[in-house]
């Protein structure tokens, strides 16, 4: 472990912004809220500013992107196919705990299975991560009860815990090795890089005022959807709140359903692009012709938390699909973020009415 | 972006030449394609069962079962018009090119079949996806029992592959049964729906396997009388239609139950589709 | 920094959200979770905007029409066309339909075009036909003519009430403060005929009978008479016309309650008491394309003024705007009957007024609505200037088609530009500074994202080039400029500057020299309040043998405002598809009971009779409408749209209107 003075983010950051796209908190000039995004420059991204209100995962997996495009000629009939540009190298830094899980699962998801999804990797490869460790977690978190912090175990190049005035660089690959030699850091001595542990054990131990008894039930709610004891009417109650509006999806980490569409670019030319979907939506399902085999608002609600909790899903990312970052608590129009959820269905399990 | 894992085409689709176009029942059209880099035509093979994403350059990709057997057969596509992308195929004529990445999907389960009876049962352009493992079996027609057809539509002119059916029929022993809904001049057949033909057609029930590919109400009318005859639902298959888009499983628009039909599926059999808990 | 502040442009909740750019366009949208309304929400709609703004379904060229088909022209030519052809009508026969979804700074330069320059008063705003009414009865009434309440009094009311509007589809985030109010406890009451996702997450569902939600409404302000539970001061000296309004109550015999609106008395009258508690109350309604007609409105106010419960911190009726802007444009003055701020056109010193703030002579007559114009026999209208479309006016194709000129605005395809001579390409919204005002009066600053193609103009400025060709030469060069001139036109909107709203998230008005910050309570500032004249005669639209069916008409998610607007997104646009795969030839939705009764099932054909038209449709078994009721989505074929415009007198009414009809097996 390595000491790096708070002062000397910058020069961090402006490391790394030499050979990468530089992505971290920032605090919004105008609304003054945070936001992952791509920084003005290395003194940009504040790591003690709360977590986003974005999930990172739009780095990699962009909202909406023109992965190649077509031209046909007319007379020659000749058609070429161009995939879209290489993205750049990018570096993120500051990512959360509980972000970086679930950029983990998105690896594991769309890296690991039978086939590799070649435009995640593009702008996945050739990335630098350096995660962050919440010393004390923010209202909407639960990740202790979804093992995902608060601190970093895997996946980053430099992991930074603040330990009062100066951040204890933990090195987790050899190109982050060689950024802290590159920096010159001076190496942590035994008694100050012990601090990482007392200071996860200090923000653990603040969890207990925050995540009650819906949030510390995720484990068995996960072992409820995933051999399907739950009731239809717990589905109904939550789907009677859908809005349908996506936007769980869109703010989890871990979400990557995706749509692919074509254009019209005029004579001749089209692009391929592919944008975030949701299963919440009537149309995500639905074939060519008359038969959506998942109509009912339910069972599209019924899809996703299975998505996030079974055990089965959690195979594909080798661990939950929620990383309790409870961004979803914050976006939903119809109060059923994934803690509410886990409610209902305790309630259903401890025998109370799941109607209010 | 380059092959990676299988030898299927993952991400860029493959520029192909459609060579022939052949009207088929109404709104249906086979179109009979190679691919322009004779590399990717070598190194395109593909499994009885499985699916193709076809691109039309300008309007869009879907998913298509692949009617062609892997042997001895010309690459090419049988597809029914019915949204905007394949009407949009439908348009294009000899010479045209379309984008091709695939062949997707797990196919049929042919080496736990050699041996047995097979009975396809189809209805109306069911028949498409099945067209390949009938082509393969009937070439093998000595590494399998009785084979039989039983197959129905709406109405006469729209049996799927009639001059193709004739052709196989002169295959030794290739027993098949035709059905459609409603009489009509001109037919002298049987009348009504599939599933009143499966009694008609004594099936074998041991050592059988059966095939059936067609509308939700016409399979589980068809499962009912297999079922009811003796078969049982791990010697059904199927193959089920989704709206897939990526085809690698990846978007999650094919999931069904804790599966995706693009890479478990599409072939199932009802006995697995059972546990889907979903509508079909 | 990628993510760009904003106000989300589909309905007029008002949401903030981040718009994400790059490359010179919009590549997605973020909610933004320090917006006092959005609060971190989006719809289906707003999370999607970003697919509407990169669409390259764009009008990008100035066109005009010759030998009958639409040429590419340069735009300083056609704006020249344009002015010269339009001065050569006479002043009644020119007409201007502003769009409800332009800036104020945008409608409020074409109202001054129409005034100023081409001397008319025929200037209207598309599906704004409710939120006319919700102005006039609050004006009469002596309150703000626009939401008392604000959407943070939601968060606060003991006691809410949902009058009709299905708002989780329509005004989703309005819908979402409702709900999660209810989940902490306040009283959320629904009062509508068709069971909504809102009436299935209300404590209480009065599932009245189509049409009569006024008697209702007055049956609940009678409960607090008869009971004793009338505020005081709402009888006193702050208020007038409380004994006319308690005469046209004697005209309500409770006895026949139910018979004419399908509730039980009981339910209505513990809705009224719950009503008349301590706590701050209120009411949600549609207000613009399909809102409530004007005895219904009044009915609400005068039954909150009873309560105690308007002009009153935290309470009050609010009057939820289903399009961006409807509020801002009338406050711009996009209406034949008001210059900006509410003067009265056809008023001397009103006249004089705007005289003297534009230097020209106004016409001293007020206006015609486009519709009126369009269907008057013989022909009155001449030449009609669009911004941007109305599929409302597609009812009058033929006499579109007969006009001499009609000049068309827009940023987007459309196929309404089939009538037009001259096409003048608009900048989208996220290609220019504009502010938009929203259903709780906060004006908000949205300013420009990205540049728009070279010949392409913020309306505002095709206005101003408009004028120029006419020889007027208008001051303001930037929209910053265009607020100046508002302020000083509009008092409510006199304190109002860019300046001050860059910094924050908009300023409710009043916005003026004694409310330099806005004011979000305007139930407190002193002013009499009176209750609306209504009438005594209470009836209901009844089933009749011959047409058993009482038929209503709503709107969904994913259909809103000129669906060709929808049409350019790809999730809302497969969202509106998939109901559409399962009910190709359109719905009519109906009971189990009527279902059973005809002898159909869900997806079967059925024949839907009225005394004027017939359709063919599918049949939905749906339990979200009662026995003898029936619903159609308005928007789903040809086929419903057709026969609903047959209805349009009917109809005009909004929510509450109802078609008798026969359904019947095909």
């Amino acid at each position: 472990m390595h000491i790096l003075p708070k002062a000397d983010l910058r020069r961090l950051t402006g490391a790394l912004a030499e050979r990468h796209a530089l992505y971290g908190p920032v605090r919004h000039e105008v609304s003054g809220e945070v936001i992952f995004d791509l920084a003005a420059g290395p003194s940009e991204i504040d790591l003690d500013i709360p977590i986003p209100y974005n999930p990172p995962k739009g780095v990699v997996f962009p909202q909406a992107e023109r992965i190649m495009s077509f031209s046909c000629d007319r007379a020659s009939k000749a058609v070429t196919v161009e995939p879209a540009p290489l993205a750049a190298p990018k570096a993120l830094v500051g990512l959360r705990p509980c972000d970086l899980n679930g950029l983990l699962c998105l690896d594991r998801f769309m890296l690991g299975q039978e086939y590799v999804d070649e435009v995640f990797l593009e702008h996945r490869k050739k990335m630098f991560i350096v995660s962050n460790t919440c010393v004390h977690p923010f209202p909407q978190c639960f990740c202790a009860c979804t093992d995902s912090g608060p601190a970093a175990v895997e996946g980053f190049d430099l992991d930074l815990t603040d330990i009062g005035g100066e951040y204890l660089v933990l090195t987790g690959s050899a190109k982050g090795g060689e950024l802290v030699r590159g920096l010159g850091l001076a190496e942590a001595p035994a008694a100050k890089a012990a601090l990482r542990a007392k200071a996860v054990e200090a923000s653990v131990a603040l969890f207990d005022a925050q995540a009650k008894d819906n949030k510390a039930w995720i484990s068995r709610a996960v072992n409820r959807i995933t051999t399907g004891f739950i009731p239809h009417e717990v589905w109904e109650y939550i789907g009677d709140q859908c809005f349908e509006c996506g936007a769980c999806a869109f703010v989890c980490p871990s979400c990557s359903c995706f749509n692919i569409e074509d254009f019209k670019e005029g004579e001749g030319r089209s692009a391929r692009e592919r944008a975030w979907d949701s299963c919440s939506f009537e149309g995500y399902a639905r074939m060519a012709g008359d038969h959506n085999p998942r109509k009912a608002v339910e069972d599209r609600r019924n899809k996703r938390f299975f998505c996030k909790l079974s055990f089965s899903q959690s195979r594909k990312y080798l661990r939950p699909g929620c990383v309790g970052c409870g961004r979803c608590v914050r976006v939903c129009p119809g109060d059923i973020g994934l803690p509410n959820v886990v409610t209902a269905i305790r309630r259903e399990t401890t025998k109370q009415v799941p109607h209010e | 972006m380059s092959e990676t894992g299988s030898k299927a085409i993952v991400t860029v689709p493959a520029v192909a030449v459609i060579d022939e176009i052949r009207d088929e029942i109404e709104d249906v059209k086979t179109f009979y394609f190679s691919f322009e880099d004779p590399d990717v035509a070598r190194s395109f093979r593909v499994r009885s069962g499985q699916f193709i994403m076809c691109t039309v350059f300008g309007a869009g990709e879907f998913a298509v079962s692949l009617p062609f057997s892997p042997e001895n057969d010309r690459p090419h596509l049988s597809v029914r018009q019915v949204g905007k992308v394949t009407r949009a195929l439908h348009e294009l004529r000899p010479g045209d090119k379309i984008g091709v990445r695939g062949p997707f999907g797990n196919g049929f389960p042919f080496e736990d079949i050699k041996g047995k009876n097979v009975i396809y049962v189809a209805g109306g352009i069911g028949l498409i996806p099945l067209r390949s493992s009938i082509v393969h079996v009937l070439q093998h027609r000595k590494d399998f029992g009785r084979i039989l057809l039983i197959y129905g539509s709406k109405t006469a002119k729209e049996l799927m592959y009639r001059y193709m059916i004739d052709e196989w029929r002169k295959t030794e022993g290739f027993e098949t049964y035709f059905t459609i809904d409603n009489p009509e001049p001109g037919w002298d057949g049987h009348v009504g729906f599939v599933h009143t033909l499966v009694a008609p057609a004594s099936i074998p029930v041991k050592e059988t396997v059966a095939f059936v590919c067609g509308p939700p109400l016409m399979f589980n009318a068809v499962i009912k009388e297999l079922n009811k005859a003796g078969l049982k639902d791990e010697a059904i298959v199927s193959t089920l239609e989704r709206h897939m888009k990526c085809g690698i499983g990846k978007c999650q628009h094919c999931a069904i139950g804790r599966t995706l039909v693009c890479t478990d599926g599409p072939v199932y059999t009802y006995k697995q589709i059972k546990t889907l808990g979903e509508q079909i | 920094m990628i993510y760009k502040t904003g106000i989300c442009n589909f309905c007029g909740t008002g949401c903030g959200h981040l718009m994400k750019v790059g490359e010179g366009t919009v590549k997605g949208v973020f909610a933004s979770p320090g917006h006092p309304v959005g609060a971190g929400r989006l719809c289906v709609r707003g999370w999607h905007i970003h697919e509407l703004l990169a669409t390259r379904e764009r009008i990008t060229r100035a066109q005009v029409r010759k030998d009958g088909a639409l040429r590419d022209v340069p735009l300083d030519e056609a704006i020249a066309l344009a002015a010269d052809r339009l001065a050569a009508f006479p002043p009644e026969a020119v007409a201007f339909r502003a769009s409800p979804r332009a800036s104020n700074e945008d409608n409020y330069l074409l109202g001054k075009l129409a005034r100023a320059v081409f001397g008319t008063n025929n200037i209207d705003l598309a599906s704004d036909a409710g939120h006319g009414h919700t102005v006039d009865v609050l004006l009469e009434s002596g309150g703000l003519p626009a939401a008392l309440a604000s959407v943070a009094d939601i968060r606060e009311a003991g006691s809410l009430l949902v009058l009709g509007i299905d708002i989780t589809r329509q005004n989703p985030i309005l819908g979402s403060e409702l709900h999660k109010a209810a989940r902490r406890g306040a009283r959320l009451v629904t009062l509508s005929s068709r069971r909504t996702q809102i009436a299935k997450l209300s404590g209480t569902h009065l599932q009245n009978r189509p049409g009569s939600m006024r008697i209702v409404l007055a049956a609940m302000a009678k409960v607090l008479l008869e009971e004793g539970l009338v505020d005081r001061a709402s009888t006193g000296e702050r208020t007038a016309g409380f004994d006319g309004f308690a005469r046209a109550l004697d005209g309500l015999d409770m006895g026949r309650l139910a018979g004419l609106t399908g509730l039980d008395l009981e339910a209505v009258r513990s809705t009224a008491r719950a009503l008349a508690g301590p706590e701050a109350a209120v009411a949600v309604f549609a207000s613009g394309i399909s809102g409530l007609d004007r005895e219904t409105i009044a009915m609400a106010h005068n039954l909150f003024l009873l309560a105690g419960k308007a002009g009153r911190k935290g309470s009050g009726l609010l009057a939820a705007t289903g399009i961006s802007n409807i509020a801002g444009s009338w406050d711009m003055g996009a209406t034949p009957r008001f210059l900006p701020g509410y003067f009265k056109a056809g008023d001397a010193a009103a006249a004089d007024r705007f005289g003297r703030l534009w230097s020209a002579g106004l016409n001293g007559k007020p206006g015609r609505t486009v519709e009126e114009l369009l269907s008057s026999s013989p022909a009155a209208l001449k030449a009609l200037v669009v911004a941007e479309h109305d599929e409302g006016l597609i009812r009058h194709a033929e006499a579109l088609a007969a006009l001499d000129l009609v000049v068309f605005v827009g940023a987007y395809d459309n196929p309404f530009t089939r009538f037009a001579h001259i096409v003048l390409p608009a900048a989208t919204y996220a290609e220019a500074d504009g502010t938009y005002t929203n259903t709780e009066r906060r004006i908000q600053l949205n300013r420009k994202k990205v540049e728009p193609g070279p010949d392409i103009l913020p309306a505002w400025r095709i206005w101003t080039a408009i004028a120029a060709k006419r020889g007027v030469a208008w001051p303001a060069k930037t929209a910053s400029d265009v607020m100046k001139e508002i302020a000083a036109a509009v008092p409510a909107y006199s304190a109002v500057t860019y300046e001050k709203l860059e910094k924050g998230f908009g300023l409710q008005w009043p916005c003026d020299e004694g409310h330099p910050k806005g004011c979000p309570h305007p139930g407190e500032l002193p002013g009499r309040l009176s209750f609306a004249a209504v009438s005594d005669r209470f009836t209901a639209p009844a089933p009749t043998d011959e047409y058993p069916f009482l038929l209503t008409a709503g709107t969904d998610n994913t259909f809103w405002h000129t669906n060709v607007i929808m049409k350019k997104t790809h999730i809302p646009r497969r969202e509106y598809n998939a109901l559409l795969l399962l009910y190709p030839q359109g719905l009519v939705e109906i009971s189990a009971e009527d279902a059973a009764r005809i002898g159909v099932r869900d997806k079967r054909p059925v024949k839907v009779v009225s005394a004027s038209g017939s359709m063919q449709v599918a049949a939905k078994v749906s339990t979200d409408v009662r026995p003898g009721t029936a619903y159609v989505p308005y928007f789903i074929g040809d086929m419903i749209t057709g026969f609903l415009d047959a209805h349009g007198s009917l109809l005009e009414g909004g929510e509450e209107s109802v078609v008798p009809v026969r359904i019947e097996k095909v």
